[in-house]
């Protein structure tokens, strides 16, 4: 076991919404090679066939409404070009942008979807990606939505669904947070505020409204240090009034929210932990995404370990059953901690060989695994999930070689 | 912990980027979809706790299972903001 993990007593997960890696980080290759990027000429076809090449003027705001399709159908169509359900297709991430004319009903508009971000425009979640850990190969866990992929980091299985439909657990398969706590471990989601609350109702909070908190008592708890061994974190979901009259911004960087809000909400994660040296040095960060939100990725996302389910065509809006053996479009996400080597980067599909798969089955696997032994009733899919810890290695890196965010700038 | 050389600044998001008016996408609809079934288990489960008459529980055993429904309820409610 390395020094690192020996020292670690919490982990922390950051999950935003809707960004695929390309879109957010593909722009780092230039400077990278390692990094799974962009070369600048993916391309895809538009309605009328004209090629349209990947482009780097993404905006924060205002660029992708109406928000892009991201259900199983939608979604279908932007990783195999609309090829129909059947034995042999194959997947060419070449849909995107047709995918997005259906919703724009204009050409020019439904290029933006090939759009991506420099890496000077998103300093915080670059200087996360460049400085500790990225990966290459992290992969939604569904070619659907929300609710179904956030599932899979609460459950490790989405129990057979594929949309935002409202579901109930009749499995014994407990989420993260109860495992821990019948465990005697300490776990908490933290919901930014009443106003915007959490995407787990129906089931957790409704059920166990003792594992929430406010976004703030995730503050209080890092200063404190009273943070539980495993913390979910959810950023504000919607724009609305905030104390005193003031305006609280949404910061889950979801389409048409603005993006620089969610840097500064990372940071602030990301700065709370940092600024208590103790917390520092036994926390690990994951910052992930839970689905792309729509937007364009070049890699074909890869087969999986099937969960033991079955979603029927009536459920999946296709032709075909979907039986969880696949993936969804890759997402950003980048590990964070003291004892991870600077710039490092976790191959994944693109690598010839020991290249690693990762979706958010292996967050509920990784800390099952790490607090409680593997001693959980767990689905086959969370069992084979690849865990992260692996990352942490033996070396504390001095306190002038971590980033610090300021977030005090106009 | 900070100096100058890893300090990185985070620029603030343009003021007018907030719109409460903004229409609610298919996320934030599903959302009250789902609290609004959370509360109506809340209210069955609500009706159905106060349809029993507490006269009518003689043993600890039944009193024991009152109270931890009813309990069980009210601490859903813990988490309003305290009275004023």
């Amino acid at each position: 076991m390395s020094v690192g993990l020996d020292n670690l007593k919490h982990i922390v997960v950051l999950m935003m919404e809707n960004r695929s890696f390309d879109h957010m980080l593909g722009g780092l290759m230039k400077a990278n090679p390692k990094i799974n990027g962009l070369t600048g000429n993916e391309s895809n076809p538009d309605s009328q066939g004209a090629i349209v090449k990947v482009q780097p003027n993404a905006q924060f705001q205002s660029q992708l409404d109406p928000d892009p399709d991201h259900h199983f159908p939608g979604v279908d169509l932007q990783i195999f070009g609309g090829a129909a359900p059947g034995p042999g297709r194959k997947a060419n991430m070449m849909g995107f942008v047709k995918d997005y004319f259906t919703q724009t009903n204009d050409v020019n508009r439904s290029h933006n979807i090939m759009s991506y971000f420099t890496p000077d425009k998103l300093p915080v979640l670059t200087t996360l990606a460049t400085q500790f850990a990225v990966f290459n190969g992290w992969f939604s866990s569904i070619p659907g939505p929300t609710i179904c992929n956030r599932a899979f980091a609460h459950y490790g299985t989405s129990f057979g669904q594929v949309g935002m439909d409202i579901f109930y657990i009749k499995d014994p398969i407990l989420s993260i947070y109860e495992r821990m706590v019948q465990a005697e471990h300490t776990a908490k989601i933290y919901y930014y505020d009443q106003q915007s609350s959490t995407m787990e109702i129906v089931n957790l909070l409704k059920n166990q409204p003792q594992i929430f908190a406010t976004y703030s008592q995730f503050i209080g708890d890092c200063n404190g240090g009273t943070l539980p061994e495993y913390s979910f974190i959810e950023p504000c979901y919607n724009d609305h009034p905030g104390p005193g009259g003031g305006q609280v911004l949404a910061s889950d960087q979801h389409p048409d929210h603005n993006v620089q809000e969610g840097e500064r909400f990372i940071a602030s994660v990301y700065n709370a932990i940092r600024t208590n040296p103790a917390l520092w040095q036994s926390t690990a960060l994951l910052v992930v995404y839970d689905e792309h939100g729509g937007i364009y990725d070049h890699v074909v996302p890869p087969s999986c370990t099937a969960d033991g389910y079955c979603a029927e065509p009536t459920n999946t809006g296709t032709s075909e059953a979907f039986n969880f053996d696949r993936l969804g479009v890759r997402v950003p996400a980048i590990l964070v901690s003291p004892y991870i080597p600077k710039g490092t980067v976790v191959s994944g599909p693109e690598a010839a060989a020991g290249g690693r798969i990762f979706e958010h089955a292996c967050i509920p696997g990784t800390v099952t695994n790490f607090f409680l032994n593997g001693d959980a009733k767990r689905t086959v899919r969370e069992k084979n999930a690849s865990t992260f810890l692996d990352l942490l290695g033996d070396q504390l890196r001095p306190d002038s070689d971590i980033p610090f965010f300021n977030l005090g700038g106009s | 912990m900070a100096t100058p050389t890893n300090a990185i600044f985070v620029p603030k998001s343009h003021p007018g980027s907030y719109n409460k008016d903004r229409p609610a996408g298919k996320l934030l609809q599903s959302q009250t979809l789902h609290l609004r079934e959370a509360l109506i288990q809340h209210l069955q489960e609500l009706v159905t706790v106060l349809a029993i008459d507490p006269k009518s529980l003689k043993t600890e055993g039944d009193v024991s299972a009152y109270i931890h429904r009813a309990t069980a309820i009210l601490h859903t409610h813990s988490a309003r903001p305290p009275r004023k």
